[in-house]
């Protein structure tokens, strides 16, 4: 797949003995939703980490709109424009909302290096078209309401969404994004699901998603991966990944296909 | 050579005694014990006053101090301190620490009081005169003193091995070593084996400090030495592995031991390179962990629940934020016209420091790095401006005054030069340590300032017998600083400028990139920050604030002396600074006043026996972290918009506290 935005060949990773990840292939296309999914330890977060920068694959390579990024650190990922949320909240908690995404679009725009010039100069200056582009993300996931609340004092579900608009903030190519409505009920969910869709074709950012919500992805999605003990056991469109029996495998426990089941 | 090797094991098996305490309290509630040093001196202290000056014999004295003193102690501490300190930010766990480290040996020297006379060669284990045992097949001379050590890290490493490998209770510590929450799920009572561990691990701390003290003597210096030979063992170790801590301790006692025999018996060498074993050690083990693959470390860091960062900074909004910090500079500016001229000159020496303490503001603050060198730093600024000012030599080098022919450096210059010199060796240090962490940097940074401490503060042209290097105030601008109130006056401004700098970085992008950082470094790295990159600026900008406090603070007690700007010394600072609030700039400065004048008051109204007071008090401020993580400026102003809240609206529900 040469057009695609993101692509990781054969990743391989293992903790002791344990095989996490075994010659995993991942393809994302530019301004598309691709779903992961799989039971639990089967290795999505795992790969998260490798995509991201944060762990080091044993085996593999990732390719980034063309670039081998494999080695790269997560920073020059995020700078290349590929942004991640996280599954257990990483929030700055003694940040604003709109902190959160004033700190992502000035590191965007490099200004985490004008260190002396902070030391001199007479506060944070906005740089043009800063507030318009961060009122118009609030605006996108609903959160103007909170936008001056303190990090620390948002309940989880809102934390959920920040997390997603941070990524968005960096104005990024791809967001990686882990399990982004765990613990949001359905009103909330229904709400990410609109502004990723938003965000795809407005925006043209290609999404991740790693889920156990699979009905959300196969709603979502239009190119599906399951995982299952560190190994792709399918890949396609969601109508083919309903259909398979080894998916039903794995997520139910029934005998392997080909097999009568008495 | 034989006896060198042998004075080498004993050294090791002390260290390995104090080591495998620490590791074994680090293993079951991941605290790195700075006071564990402190600990050690504590019951040497009480043993000392035991034996001494109560007359009690060697075997009940040492009974009562290794086996009811220790362990109560050892619980004491964790029931008041460390059981709260698990599941803190991994910042407040480290400064509790320190509150500990200071308040602990000036707590044990006001309840067990002792002629300081004694403290040079106090008898051990074994009754003075040593007896002295030749082995004749060996060629070598054993005195009494290193067989009772070398039997005691026997015991020591018997005892553990039996305990851990053959009991029941080794078990359920190794379980929840292992996994705290998986043990305590499958029965195992992690609240006791925590609190066991900490009664085993100040006993082995106790004897570690009743060994050292016939040998090394019992003094604050001796007892830091062994905190870090041990932090530098238990390094080895990776902080979790007893066997390895073992190892290293031995090797560095050994190194110790063997390198009297081979450097030469006079001169800086002599004295400085046991000081500096434990830090090349600790420098080759961060090298080479390096290379491991980073989860192995963040396994030691972050495990165990972490909460949310608690260190905000006392900020309240709009206009209103200004008026705290604008009353401080009203009634800094006011001192010296309703104080007499002595104590202007006392309070002049607190605003120094409360430039130097702005260190503590930046790196600790705003970086949420944990640094034990930022006295050493203050002391390069010191010495660089001080002996740049009076001779224009350092390190026998002749640095001409770029302006003029006169034998000194304008004193302007010198302290801008102090201050830009202690930048590179701030980042020194930082870029060998920053990468694996931060109870790492705090390890690097302490092991780094005693070394400099020993090997360069030592030396004669900057020690002086003690005197150290002095240095004359300026007349500058045809103002004579030699008068009180215009030096007080002209450091009360450069801390408003600094003090302003620091705020302003504080609201900057920089502010924001340096908070992201210590709420969630991994989130900071995937947004784009340069994690190392940013914490190396903050690192640098705290060693320039350090430098410059260091070399006003030489000037204004006109000299800048090695007793200033000692690792303890710098403890002690520390200490007082998150007491008023690391965050604050506020804080700094009222921190810094009252470290100068308070030890001041007790002089002079209070008998001499009282002197432990202020820093006992001093320690237990930042022992008190674990309750109020913002410091004191945080609780007054709080208290503050509470009342104004009460009084404007009675029945007001809103909270009055911006968070």
């Amino acid at each position: 797949m040469s057009d695609a935005l993101l692509s990781a060949e054969a990743i391989s990773m293992r903790f002791g003995g344990v095989v996490a990840l075994d010659e995993v292939d991942l393809h994302v296309g530019p301004s598309s939703i691709t779903g992961l999914v799989g039971p639990n330890g089967a290795g999505k977060t795992t790969l998260f980490g490798i995509l991201s920068g944060l762990t080091r694959p044993r085996g593999g390579r990732v390719v980034f709109d063309g670039a081998d990024i494999t080695a790269a650190s997560p920073q020059r990922r995020a700078r290349l424009g590929l942004a991640r949320t996280f599954q257990r909240l990483e929030l700055f908690s003694e940040l604003t909302v709109r902190d959160h995404l004033v700190v992502a679009r000035r590191v965007r725009e490099r200004r985490d290096r004008t260190f002396l010039r902070d030391l001199i100069g007479i506060g944070s200056r906005p740089s043009p078209g800063e507030d318009d582009a961060i009122d118009a993300l609030l605006d996108l996931l609903g959160l103007g309401s909170v936008a001056d609340r303190v990090a620390a004092r948002i309940p989880l579900g809102t934390g959920r969404i920040v997390e997603l608009a941070r990524a968005l903030a960096t104005e990024p190519r791809l967001v990686l994004l882990d399990e982004p409505t765990s613990g949001l009920d359905a009103h909330e969910t229904e709400h990410v699901a609109d502004a990723l869709r938003t965000a795809c074709e407005d925006r043209g950012v290609a999404f991740v998603l790693v889920e156990h919500d699979v009905e959300l992805v196969l709603r979502l999605c239009e190119d599906v991966t399951v995982l299952d003990f560190g190994r792709v056991i399918a890949h396609g469109p969601p109508a083919a990944i309903r259909a398979s029996a080894d998916v039903q495998a794995a997520y139910l426990g029934a005998a392997p296909a080909g097999q009568d089941v008495p | 050579m034989q006896g060198y090797v042998l004075a080498g094991l004993v050294l090791g098996s002390i260290y390995a005694i104090s080591a495998l305490g620490l590791v074994l309290t680090y293993s079951s509630s991941r605290i790195v014990n700075f006071a564990h040093g402190s600990t050690a001196y504590a019951v040497a202290v009480f043993y000392h006053w035991l034996n001494h000056e109560q007359g009690w014999s060697i075997v009940p004295a040492a009974i009562v101090a290794l086996l009811v003193f220790s362990p109560i102690l050892g619980l004491v501490l964790w029931a008041v301190v460390f059981r709260r300190l698990t599941h803190t930010a991994p910042a407040i766990r480290f400064l509790a620490t320190v509150g500990l480290w200071v308040a602990l040996p000036a707590a044990v020297r006001l309840v067990f009081p002792f002629s300081q006379g004694e403290i040079f060669q106090p008898q051990g284990l074994v009754k003075v005169p040593v007896d002295i045992f030749h082995l004749h097949g060996l060629d070598v001379s054993i005195n009494g003193n290193q067989v009772a050590v070398l039997a005691g890290a026997a015991a020591v490493v018997v005892g553990l091995s039996v305990l851990l490998r053959a009991t029941p209770a080794g078990l359920a510590t190794r379980a929840t070593v292992d996994s705290p929450r998986t043990a305590a799920l499958s029965g195992v009572n992690t609240t006791l084996v925590s609190a066991g561990s900490w009664m085993i691990g100040t006993v082995f701390a106790g004897l570690a400090g009743i060994l050292l003290a016939p040998i090394l003597g019992l003094s604050d210096v001796e007892f830091t030495l062994l905190l870090v030979a041990s932090l530098a063992a238990a390094v080895v170790g990776r902080l979790t592995s007893l066997t390895l801590t073992f190892a290293g301790a031995m090797l560095i006692g050994l190194v110790q031991g063997v390198a009297v025999d081979v450097l030469p018996s006079h001169g800086i060498l002599a004295t400085g390179f046991r000081p500096s074993v434990p830090f090349i050690v600790m420098l080759v083990c961060l090298v080479a962990y390096q290379g491991l693959s980073r989860e192995r470390f963040e396994v030691d860091l972050r495990a165990g629940p972490v909460e949310a960062e608690v260190l905000a900074a006392p900020v309240a909004h709009g206009w209103r934020a200004a008026l705290g910090p604008l009353a401080a500079a009203v009634a800094l500016f006011s001192v010296p016209f309703w104080l007499n001229s002595f104590w202007v000159g006392v309070v002049s020496q607190g605003v120094a420091l409360g430039v130097l303490f702005l260190t503590f503001t930046i790196v600790t603050g705003e970086g949420g790095m944990l640094s034990l060198g930022q006295a050493t730093l203050a002391g390069v600024g010191g010495f660089v401006a001080a002996a740049l000012a009076t001779h224009s030599t350092i390190f026998g080098a002749t640095i001409d005054n770029p302006f003029s022919s006169s034998s000194g450096w304008p004193l302007g210059l010198a302290i801008l030069a102090g201050a830009v010199v202690a930048v590179p060796v701030g980042l020194l240090v930082a870029s060998l340590s920053l990468r694996l962490g931060d109870v790492y940097l705090a390890l690097a940074t302490l092991a780094f300032a005693l070394l400099v401490e020993q090997l360069v503060f030592a030396r004669p042209e900057f020690d002086n017998f003690g005197a150290g290097v002095s240095v004359n105030r300026p007349i500058f601008l045809g103002i004579d600083f030699n008068d009180r109130t215009a030096f007080f006056l002209l450091l009360a401004g450069v801390f408003c400028v600094v003090a302003l700098l620091t705020v302003n970085l504080r609201r900057a992008t920089s502010g924001l990139v340096l908070a992201s950082m210590r709420s969630s470094a991994s989130a900071a790295s995937t947004i784009g920050v340069s994690v190392v990159r940013s914490k190396l600026f903050a690192f640098g900008v705290s060693s320039f604030v350090a430098g410059l406090g260091g070399a006003l603070f030489a000037v204004t007690i006109g000299r800048a002396a090695p007793t200033s700007f000692n690792v303890l010394v710098g403890i002690v600072w520390l200490a007082i600074v998150v007491t008023w609030g690391i965050r604050s700039v506020v804080g700094a400065l009222i921190a810094g006043i009252l470290f100068a004048v308070v030890p001041q008051l007790f002089n002079e109204y209070l008998p001499s026996s009282w002197h432990d007071v202020p820093t006992l008090l001093f320690g237990l401020g930042a022992i008190g972290m674990a309750r109020q993580p913002r410091g004191a400026v945080f609780d007054v102003a709080q208290g503050l918009r509470r009342l104004r809240a009460r009084a404007a609206a009675p029945a007001a529900s809103e909270d009055p506290v911006p968070s």
